[in-house]
């Protein structure tokens, strides 16, 4: 499969037509074990993408971050992906075949400062060892512009803030042996270091947007796709139910999530933890072009890109208004 | 045609020729996508940017002159205790049978393999990655002190002695100018290992410099961002080396083990 998609790509790169589209005999998806990415977390403990696959075989893979990630589809070796807007930009920016088809949270991020530091507003920021998931990754992204309006910097231009990059999973670790004084969260794991005696900062409205920005959206492989439109239209409908069912019901959907993280992470999160990291988390198959294109700006503004990529062709929602009107 | 000018011509065509093929199997005749490898003027673009482009974009000149800083350091440091240990090995054959194949063994560990430990002792900062570089850097230059000291010809120590030295200023006087030619070969392997420690560190932990800028093209997708940090992370090293070098040869010529090239 990986070889024959190898040999087709080459193929294709090389000038030489391809007879017929490679049929996908395996679905690769990967994830994270975040809040941001429930949808993922419910439709796979309860067999939704397997049944809407049939035949064809699901393979899961989890990742710490969106960088991972998107190294992982530049190599092609996943299919369609669970991911932060930040990495999806650069990934499209730097001509990485993917393609956004649908939105999977908004907002559900938290900056949490280590028990004992005194941290109230940004400001404090100032000379502090502050965590987030990866370098250039949608929360590095928000912290750098939330810097830049502060007046302050990181270590890397200049300024005094040094962002390190920690698994959120490991923050509590890197928060007991004061490698870090506070960090940028995607839930559940804020509300997790709050339930364990550290102070909530901000709240997820208090990042950008009043909280209405994306925090996860879904890519697919835009090879993979061509081939196999029927299959992402599968995925995205069970997508689309996944989204619903965390809507409508709560304690079941809230079973669900804890279930994956448990399974992904090691980690029980406590009923009412999960509750309160699940408020502070908008679930949503839309995607805010306005929103997106001010990623996009921050994105430059951080340094991580020089251009802004014409969002117009990275994003793609055929497959999402057909699951929609009922297809 | 003289010799080195001749090494420098065949050096810039196999440059030039590389250049090429680079750009044929990028531009004329793609082999692989551009995200996985750029073609030479995506990373020259990088470099530019890098190199004369304002904050954020240039970083690539803040982050060489933050990693020539600490390897500064982390190289003086270790050239002095390596001294030091080196000279205190010398004295006694059986310490140093012992002690040199325990240097040995830490020198067999990749670096980066104490990034984690060095992280836990000194925390995420730029103490965790000077103690590797140094850690590093030391253990060349124990070694070849050691060695070079203990290959001085007995003749030379014994004219020393006859002419009243003793002691340190035995050793400072007459063994290390005696073993200099061999100590500066000792400096050149401590510095290209304490570079690589550097780059490896940097990689691991948050300090700006050559290392994180990899680290940030890795993650930003950025591919001829990660080409760029490389080459000069390999141009650095080598203008460092060709350095060294020179005074080497200047050295052999000083002490007449070499004839003038």
């Amino acid at each position: 499969m990986l070889g024959a998609v190898g040999v087709a790509t080459g193929a294709a790169l090389l000038g030489v037509s391809t007879v017929q589209a490679q049929k996908a005999t395996t679905v690769r998806i990967g994830y994270f074990p975040n809040l941001t990415h429930a949808p993922a977390l419910v439709a796979l403990e309860r067999g939704e993408f397997a049944k809407a696959f049939g035949k064809v075989t699901l393979q899961t893979k989890d990742f710490v971050s969106g960088t991972q990630l998107s190294e992982a589809f530049a190599a092609g070796t996943i299919d369609i992906g669970y991911i932060g807007p930040g990495p999806a930009i650069n990934a499209v920016a730097k001509g990485l075949p993917v393609q956004i088809i649908a939105g999977a949270s908004n907002a559900g991020a938290v900056l949490i400062a280590r028990k004992g530091v005194n941290i109230a507003t940004f400001k404090d920021l100032a000379g502090k060892k502050v965590g987030v998931p990866s370098l250039g990754n949608t929360q590095d992204i928000s912290l750098r512009h939330i810097l830049k309006e502060q007046g302050l910097k990181s270590q890397v231009d200049g300024g005094n803030v040094s962002i390190i990059p920690v698994a959120p999973a490991d923050v509590a670790a890197a928060f007991s042996s004061k490698s870090l004084d506070a960090a940028l969260v995607p839930e559940p794991w804020g509300a997790l270091l709050e339930s364990q005696g550290n102070k909530l900062v901000l709240d997820e409205k208090a990042i950008w947007r009043g909280g209405n920005y994306p925090s996860a959206v879904v890519i697919v492989n835009t090879q993979f796709a061509a081939d196999n439109p029927q299959l992402v239209q599968a995925f995205v409908k069970a997508h689309l139910n996944a989204v619903n069912f965390i809507l409508k019901n709560t304690p079941a959907a809230q079973a669900a999530i804890s279930a994956q993280l448990l399974k992904l992470t090691g980690q029980k999160v406590n009923a009412l933890v999960l509750q309160r990291a699940l408020a502070r988390t908008r679930i949503t198959a839309d995607i805010d072009m306005d929103a997106l294109k001010e990623y996009a700006d921050l994105n430059r503004e951080a340094g991580y890109a020089r251009e802004i990529p014409d969002l117009s062709k990275a994003v793609n929602l055929t497959y999402l208004n057909a699951a929609r009107a009922g297809k | 045609m003289n010799y080195r000018l001749k090494v420098v011509l065949i050096q810039l065509g196999g440059l030039l020729a590389l250049l090429g093929l680079w750009w044929f199997f990028t531009d004329v005749r793609p082999i692989w996508p551009k995200y996985v490898l750029p073609d030479p003027g995506a990373v020259w673009t990088e470099m530019k940017f890098g190199l004369f482009g304002k904050s954020p974009d240039g970083k690539l000149t803040m982050s060489i002159l933050n990693s020539l800083r600490r390897v500064a350091i982390g190289f003086l440091i270790a050239v002095g205790s390596g001294l030091v240990v080196g000279v205190i090995l010398s004295v006694s054959k059986p310490l140093r049978d012992v002690v040199s194949g325990y240097l040995t063994a830490v020198q067999s560990v990749p670096s980066i393999a104490f990034v984690p430990l060095a992280i836990l002792f000194f925390g995420l900062n730029e103490r965790a990655v000077l103690a590797v570089v140094i850690l590093e850097g030391f253990i060349p230059v124990a070694l070849s002190v050691a060695g070079a000291l203990g290959n001085v010809p007995p003749a030379l120590r014994t004219a020393g002695r006859t002419l009243g030295a003793k002691g340190i200023g035995l050793v400072t006087r007459v063994m290390l100018p005696a073993s200099l030619p061999n100590l500066v070969g000792g400096l050149r392997t401590a510095w290209s290992f304490s570079w690589r420690a550097l780059i490896g560190a940097e990689l691991l932990t948050t300090n700006p410099g050559l290392g994180q800028l990899l680290e940030i093209g890795r993650n930003t997708a950025n591919v001829a961002l990660v080409f760029t940090t490389i080459i000069t992370v390999g141009v650095v090293g080598a203008l460092f080396d060709v350095l060294i070098r020179s005074l080497e040869s200047r050295i052999r010529y000083n002490y007449g083990l070499e004839g003038e090239s």
